[in-house]
């Protein structure tokens, strides 16, 4: 369907699709969890799987298959959870609060079916808390987006970080 | 100079003896800061211990191979080409390269990428490149094999290994509380790991990480979030006033909550079909078959708690988790967390367990989140002069307690929270710090506590 889309089309898709990015990405540097879960669609599949250093004779075993283990694999509920938490007031890993800042780059539509957009993207979280915790987080991710009136909803974020090691002390941020 | 030789004193005997007070349970913070400590520990607790490699189900065909650590040295495990798991320093014999440079992995031989040396699945070396024509054939290749873990066993098909070829054999170094801990894990059959080792690197001393699995003390407050979020009931797992604690010979310990014996007794009288339709005692389990009382003895059964195996494999979620605290210095530590599921599962079992096992531990585990902080600013404030002049206070229940003893052997507390896994720990640790080697290891630790604790 994508190569159905004249140029107009596909710049304003494009437009359409980074603007919701950085909206989505602007409220979690802004700590807006709950807005953020409205940007959520309810069948949302939330998941970053294992990735482990192999061989190139090994690379098709690079990554966790899904069913297998993974970092988050996550649905509407969990993330609900993982907000719930950020609110109670005792999430010490988070208070006081972490400072993040999403980058998302390489924006690359790779597909249309229906009202679904496919896209895959580049992706930068940074983080700093405390006084001298950094963590740095690059790696691509494939992100679905519904049409939902003028906007979207996200469908699924697919992460694929570039660590193997996570050289972090947790995860406690939204990706 | 002469400033640093006094910052870094010798470590005798008696000086490592001191640095934890059974009488009291003050810990010197030294213990998880200072660095002739931490390299006194890579050759007296984890060269000289039994280290957890791998689980037979992570290797099942020859030339399969992960790779694990004993303290810092890099560990090959691979399934040979006779079915034996050789366990061998990932290192060349010329070099010193590394030789695998992956984390997993198949593979027929082993080739050095700097000049090509090539190692058999056994470490024999095989092959070296200008043997005849650069050496012109002076070159024993016998002498210059892998080396080899000086021992490597197996019990209940978890494989580990040791550099210490004086260590007792693997089954008398667990003893009974170490197999009871490792049973935990196959308790309802036989399992296999779940593709998929999380790995994560903390700013803190690998102790901190090991004694907080025995503390039920912090789990209302360090998680009261993770309660929050409604993912668990932490009143319904904690049962502060149902603990069970073993502690065994070498530092091995489990502890945590325990079915208390009139109900366990109840329990006993179960049929194994009646015990697969009951709900667990503790929110996450299920109750355990029949045959784990074999396995696990008839009080040790009774465990929900948290085995830790000598120094540094914790078991955890009644046996389906475990977690490998890795040194990395005195202030860092690596997590690699470890998930096993019994053979077979039925796959909306295997959704359930891995849903539980995703998203309570691991770094974005909404329960381990808020352990690492804790561990990483303990670890800091053992580092500032003043503040690490002050002990840390591990006194809970000291003194309050007694050491049932069995007829069949079996040692057990039943209390309420308490930090005995703790003291037991610290004091094991600083027993083998003390002595030079095996046999005095052998001549002056503690045994396992009777009586009153």
């Amino acid at each position: 369907m994508l190569a159905r889309l004249d140029v107009a089309e596909r710049v304003q898709l494009q437009f359409d699709v980074e603007q919701f990015l950085y909206e989505e990405a602007a409220l979690l540097d802004a700590r807006r969890y709950r807005d953020w879960l409205g940007l959520l669609a309810d069948d949302i599949h939330y998941w970053m799987p294992i990735r482990r250093t192999v061989t190139l004779a090994d690379i098709e075993r690079e990554f966790t298959k899904q069913g297998d283990m993974a970092f988050f694999d996550d649905d509407r509920e969990m993330l609900e959870m993982r907000v719930r938490k950020l609110e109670a007031g005792s999430a010490w890993s988070e208070d006081p609060p972490s400072r993040s800042r999403h980058f998302v780059t390489n924006v690359r539509i790779t597909g249309v079916e229906g009202d679904e957009i496919t896209v895959d993207v580049c992706f930068h979280l940074y983080r700093t808390r405390l006084e001298t915790e950094v963590d740095s987080w690059i790696g691509r991710r494939t992100d679905v987006l519904r049409r939902h009136g003028a906007s979207f909803r996200l469908a699924r974020r697919h992460l694929f970080l570039d660590q193997t090691l996570i050289r972090s002390t947790n995860m406690s941020t939204i990706f | 100079m002469l400033g640093e030789a006094r910052l870094d004193p010798t470590w005798d005997r008696a000086s490592i003896l001191a640095l934890f007070d059974p009488a009291t349970g003050t810990l010197d913070r030294r213990v998880l800061s200072d660095e002739a400590l931490y390299r006194l520990e890579l050759e007296r607790i984890f060269a000289r211990g039994w280290n957890f490699m791998c689980h037979d189900s992570q290797i099942p065909n020859p030339g399969d191979y992960f790779i694990n650590y004993i303290g810092e040295d890099q560990m090959i495990c691979v399934r040979g080409d006779d079915g034996a798991v050789n366990v061998l320093l990932n290192t060349c014999r010329h070099r010193g390269n590394a030789l695998c440079r992956a984390e997993q992995g198949h593979a027929r031989s082993f080739v050095c990428s700097y000049h090509g040396w090539h190692y058999a699945l056994n470490g024999e070396l095989i092959g070296v490149p200008g043997q005849k024509t650069y050496y012109r054939g002076d070159l024993d290749r016998s002498r210059l094999g892998l080396a080899r873990a000086a021992q490597a066993d197996s019990y209940l098909g978890f494989h580990f290994a040791t550099m210490a070829p004086d260590a007792p054999p693997l089954h008398d170094f667990l003893g009974e509380v170490g197999r009871t801990g490792l049973a935990m894990v196959c308790a309802s059959g036989e399992v296999e790991v779940v593709d998929g080792v999380q790995k994560n690197v903390i700013d803190c001393n690998w102790k901190i990480a090991v004694d907080n699995l025995f503390d039920w003390y912090h789990v209302m407050y360090s998680h009261a979030s993770a309660g929050h979020s409604g993912i668990l009931d932490l009143a319904g797992i904690l049962h502060p006033n149902n603990q069970m604690v073993m502690l065994g010979e070498y530092g091995h310990a489990i502890s945590g909550p325990g079915v208390p014996k009139e109900a366990q007794a109840k329990i006993d009288l179960m049929s194994d079909e009646e015990r697969s339709n009951a709900p667990g005692p503790a929110g996450l389990s299920r109750l355990r078959p029949k045959s784990a009382t074999e396995l696990m003895g008839p009080n040790g059964v009774r465990s929900l708690g948290h085995p830790n195996i000598f120094p540094n494999l914790w078991i955890t979620l009644n046996g389906m988790q475990m977690c490998l605290r890795l040194p990395r210095g005195p202030s860092k530590t690596e997590l690699w967390w470890f998930t096993l599921l019994p053979k077979n599962a039925p796959p909306q079992f295997r959704q359930r367990a891995l849903r539980a096992a995703i998203h309570m531990f691991g770094p974005a585990g909404l329960l381990e989140q808020d352990d690492g902080e804790n561990w990483s600013q303990s670890t800091r404030s053992s580092r500032g002069f003043s503040s690490r002049r002050l002990g840390q206070a591990l006194s809970m229940g000291l003194g309050h307690d007694e050491v049932t003893e069995e007829a069949n052997g079996e040692r057990y507390i039943d209390t309420c929270v308490n930090e005995h896994g703790q003291r037991w720990l610290y004091r094991s640790w600083t027993e083998w710090m003390a002595a030079r080697d095996w046999a005095e290891l052998e001549a002056s630790h503690s045994p396992a506590p009777t009586g009153r604790v």
